[in-house]
């Protein structure tokens, strides 16, 4: 069902979908003071390079931009999150999930192509968050009035007073500003609580936190309601809200020609300087249980880390000095400073270490690095 | 009668004439004067830029302008351009002044002499002044005594939609010189994040809240020191080196503030890089480039800067840099050498490579034929495989062969471990060559697979290495460097023969292994590679 809906996801009922060579037709059409633009793409960091791009290259003092988009199964963090302590990381690692950071503030999403993502851009005197948002409510008002569908002070549209099946975050830039929510139609919930916990246990930083909430799908609720009739309903109230004639056009975030510069902003997107790199400073203090399998005995040690900037900054690891001898956890600390917080660079980094021991030591030595690497999520 | 009045005339007429041009030389010289007065006076402190375009490349005339002789009637329709120009050719020695063209906008411009008697009857000041006359080719420069020390307090831009307070997010840090319009730093408020671009260039002095604090609308939130990073902009020496300046400006020398005193003693010479440092992929995968010193200093600014640039060792570098002094210093590490005719081996893997393909779906390389060969010689010679234990003092033999392959990663170099070679075949070791290639590739090794090992193969032949000692990874007690296959002619059966040869290096640690065991293990492996058919007769 999935990929018959993404091979029709551009498919409109209505209107006239043009080739367009260049952006300057696109953007520069003075008739209408709005455009509505779907993204042909799944792939999340096309899709946040093109949300940058229309933001940074589109005059949008006389006219606004409405953006549908949505993409594979993704976890999208905040601006200024904390991907560890948002995000189950080995997790999403073995399901193949992954994470993304867009410039927009707020919490934590999962994204899957059961959710639509609009993205209204406007200048920064026609920000409107609450326009926007009534623009989706009427909408869906409009096509299952039974459906109970309130916006909250906090910018969420809840379903019956408790379900929560849109978020909001926004940006505003120097001169335009951009607000983009999620619309859950039909989402995989499952994926949501296994993958929206933290990675590694101990986390404390100042970032962003994100609060939970109970979400539902609208298809759950309103099971007739197919996906092109939600967004042809979107797309109309838009128009009707915002004064557009021309319906939307389908547009490829990856065509360098008509967006030029989209692929370097989709590159420093997927880069790992970027998602993690900019994770506000935070540390981890937590207790790592040893065991040595002849004889069996086990302890219990302490591991401090400060994490800046997504490498570790200072490293302790308290060892009980029976256990191994000073030197050997000293040098451990040691290894793991400058290197970035993931459990591949760790265990890169003590292997080279664990080399020079053998014997006891050696077996002891193993193990603490596998509860290392296994902390860091 | 006539003739003494025609007389009296010429002579009015010439001393009239001389009158005239003594008027413009005096205003040339008042003109000159003023000019003077304002490029250097202090009470203004100020020098107009003229030319917006390069505001890096300012002319600053060292030379005084020559008064220029008076000119004949006949050069008085002249283009007063061109004396300019002459002028100004002759001004070679630039000093570039990095100064924000901005500033000028506001500021009168005032139309500067022009250095030529063909104006004579205009006075300075009513001159209009227009920036594209060909005449102003002087490029002045602002002397910024009121400027320079003005540091002023950026606050937080007020909330939109009611909202009261926000986090604060820093994007530069104390120091970070910034240009107009950059941003500083974010403020989270709500689930918006609103950015707050610098309003001036210069310096950041100081940020008045941490990285998280809250701030509500008005809050001062950093010092800026204005001054677009004149002090401390390492750019300048490279600005000045950018795209020449146009027009009649001469093309800058290099900044004499970079010159370097001529060093006296050579440079010193780079320390050969121990050979497993170098040591080259797996066959699956592609060498990948080293991390090189930024080669942003090696280009650019061609003729400029002789800039050193300091890069921190790599972690990752510096403990494996530690261990290979330790291994060399309590190793007695000796090199044995042999070639190995792959004639043999390379026929078989044409014949093979394409049915391979197809039922195994990897590539068959030669690392598979080596690995075998070595584990089969390993089986032969014990004392290879076996490792001094220098806390214990004993040998430690072992009956299992696990073989690590060095390969290089953009982080360094990884040693993953292939296990129980004895046991594998072909086939068995390119699976796990490949699969280990694939893991290293996505980064995705883990502790097991790189710890052990009793001895290491290392490959420089992809790099084209023809010859070369290893050094031993420790704790291990040899390992065994290959090198490129080269055609060469050899003896064969009393005739010369073209042969594809590889010379192989077997580096061991003498305090355990002897000579002759170490020859006798790679002469085992060169007849192993040479004739696979050694390992089924168990030759």
């Amino acid at each position: 069902m999935l990929s018959h809906l993404r091979g029709t996801f551009c498919v409109l009922s209505a209107g006239v979908q043009r080739a367009w060579s260049s952006s300057s037709c696109l953007f520069m059409d003075p008739s209408s003071p709005g455009l509505v633009l779907q993204s042909q793409s799944t792939d999340v960091f096309q899709n946040l390079a093109l949300e940058d791009w229309i933001d940074a290259h589109v005059d949008l003092q006389q006219r606004s931009v409405l953006l549908l988009w949505r993409n594979r199964p993704t976890v999208v963090i905040g601006r200024h999150q904390n991907p560890w302590a948002e995000c189950n990381l080995p997790a999403m690692r073995s399901a193949q999930v992954p994470v993304a950071r867009r410039r927009s503030g707020g919490g934590t999403v999962y994204h899957d192509l059961g959710n639509l993502n609009l993205t209204f851009f406007a200048s920064k005197k026609a920000y409107d968050r609450r326009r926007n948002l009534k623009v989706v409510t009427d909408a869906l008002r409009r096509v299952r009035p039974q459906l109970d569908i309130q916006a909250t002070d906090r910018l969420d549209i809840l379903l019956n007073g408790h379900y929560k099946i849109s978020g909001t975050a926004s940006r505003l830039s120097r001169k335009s500003s951009y607000h983009h929510c999620t619309l859950l139609h039909s989402a995989d919930r499952s994926a949501i609580a296994v993958l929206l916990r933290p990675s590694c246990p101990g986390i404390r930083s100042n970032a962003t936190p994100s609060i939970p909430s109970p979400v539902a799908n609208l298809s759950d609720h309103a099971p007739s309601l197919q996906w092109e009739e939600l967004l042809e309903a979107v797309v109309q109230q838009y128009s009707s809200e915002f004064g557009l004639t021309s319906s939307s056009q389908c547009v490829d975030p990856a065509d360098e020609a008509l967006f030029p510069g989209v692929g370097s902003m989709e590159a420093e997107l997927r880069s790992w300087e970027w998602t993690f790199g900019k994770t506000p400073k935070f540390s981890v203090e937590t207790q790592l249980e040893l065991r040595d399998e002849r004889p069996a005995a086990r302890c219990s040690a302490q591991l401090q880390l400060e994490v800046k900037n997504g490498r570790v900054e200072s490293c302790r690891v308290e060892v009980p000095a029976t256990w191994l001898p000073e030197r050997l956890s000293a040098s451990l600390a040691q290894a793991l400073l400058g290197e970035r917080f993931c459990p591949h660079r760790a265990a890169a980094a003590l292997s080279a270490l664990l080399r020079c021991e053998s014997g006891p030591l050696h077996s002891r030595l193993h193990n603490l690095c596998d509860v290392l690497v296994a902390a860091m999520g | 009668m006539y003739n003494f009045i025609m007389l009296l005339n010429n002579r009015l007429i010439i001393i009239y004439l001389f009158f005239n041009q003594l008027i413009m030389f005096y205003r040339l010289l008042a003109d000159y004067y003023l000019w003077v007065l304002n490029t250097i006076s202090f009470g203004n402190g100020k020098l107009f830029a003229l030319s917006p375009l390069q505001p890096e490349n300012l002319v600053y005339p060292t030379q005084l302008p020559r008064l220029l002789p008076a000119p004949s009637l006949s050069h008085r329709c002249d283009r007063s351009s061109s004396s300019a120009d002459r002028l100004l050719s002759h001004s070679y020695h630039v000093i570039p002044f990095p100064v924000s063209h901005q500033e000028f906008r506001p500021l009168p411009l005032c139309h500067p002499p022009v250095l030529s008697a063909c104006h004579p009857t205009t006075l300075n000041n009513n001159v209009p002044y227009n920036p594209r006359s060909s005449v102003f080719q002087v490029q002045y420069f602002r002397t910024s005594v009121a400027y320079r020390d003005e540091v002023i307090t950026v606050k937080t831009p007020a909330f939109a939609e009611s909202v009261t307070e926000g986090d604060v997010r820093w994007e530069k840090a104390v120091g970070d010189s910034v240009s107009e319009d950059e941003v500083v730093c974010e403020i989270e408020t709500d689930k918006t994040s609103v950015q707050v671009p610098s309003p001036a260039a210069g310096v950041i002095e100081e940020l008045l809240v941490p990285d998280g604090g809250k701030v509500e609308g008005g809050t001062p939130l950093f010092k800026l020191k204005k001054g677009a990073g004149a002090a401390k902009a390492p750019e300048s020496p490279k600005a000045a080196a950018a795209p020449s300046p146009p027009s009649a400006a001469p093309t800058p020398p290099p900044p004499p503030s970079t010159v370097e005193p001529i060093p006296t003693t050579m440079p010193p010479v780079p320390p050969v890089p121990a050979h497993a440092m170098d040591t080259k992929p797996v066959s699956a995968i592609k060498p990948t480039a080293a991390p090189a010193a930024p080669a942003a200093h090696a280009e650019g600014g061609a003729k400029a800067a002789r800039t050193e640039s300091r890069v921190k060792m790599n972690r990752m570098r510096l403990r494996i840099a530690q261990r290979l002094k330790e291994a060399q210093n309590t190793c007695a590490m000796l090199t044995t050498f042999n070639e190995v005719d792959m004639s043999n081996i390379s026929e078989m893997r044409k014949a093979y490579k394409d049915a391979f393909l197809k039922k195994h779906n990897i590539k068959l390389g030669f690392m598979s034929a080596f690995v075998k060969a070595a584990a089969y010689a390993l089986v032969d010679q014990p004392a290879v495989n076996a490792v001094i234990d220098d806390t214990t003092k004993e040998i430690v033999y072992r009956d299992y062969v696990d073989i690590s392959v060095a390969v290089a990663t953009p982080k360094g170099l990884v040693v993953p471990v292939i296990r129980n070679v004895e046991e594998m075949n072909f086939t068995d070791i390119e699976k796990a060559i490949n699969l280990l290639g694939e893991k290293a590739r996505k980064n995705e090794l883990a502790v097991e697979d790189m710890d052990g090992g009793t001895f290491t193969i290392s490959n420089g032949g992809v790099f084209g290495s023809l010859f070369g000692t290893p050094i031993i990874n420790p704790p291990q007690s040899a390992i065994l460097g290959m090198h490129g296959i080269f055609d060469r002619p050899v003896a064969v059966g009393g005739k010369v023969e073209i042969r594809p040869m590889m010379y192989v290096a077997l580096t061991y640690d003498h305090r355990l292994i002897d000579g002759r065991e170490a020859v006798t293990f790679l002469r085992k492996i060169k007849s192993v590679v040479e004739d696979p058919r050694v390992l089924l007769l168990d030759m």
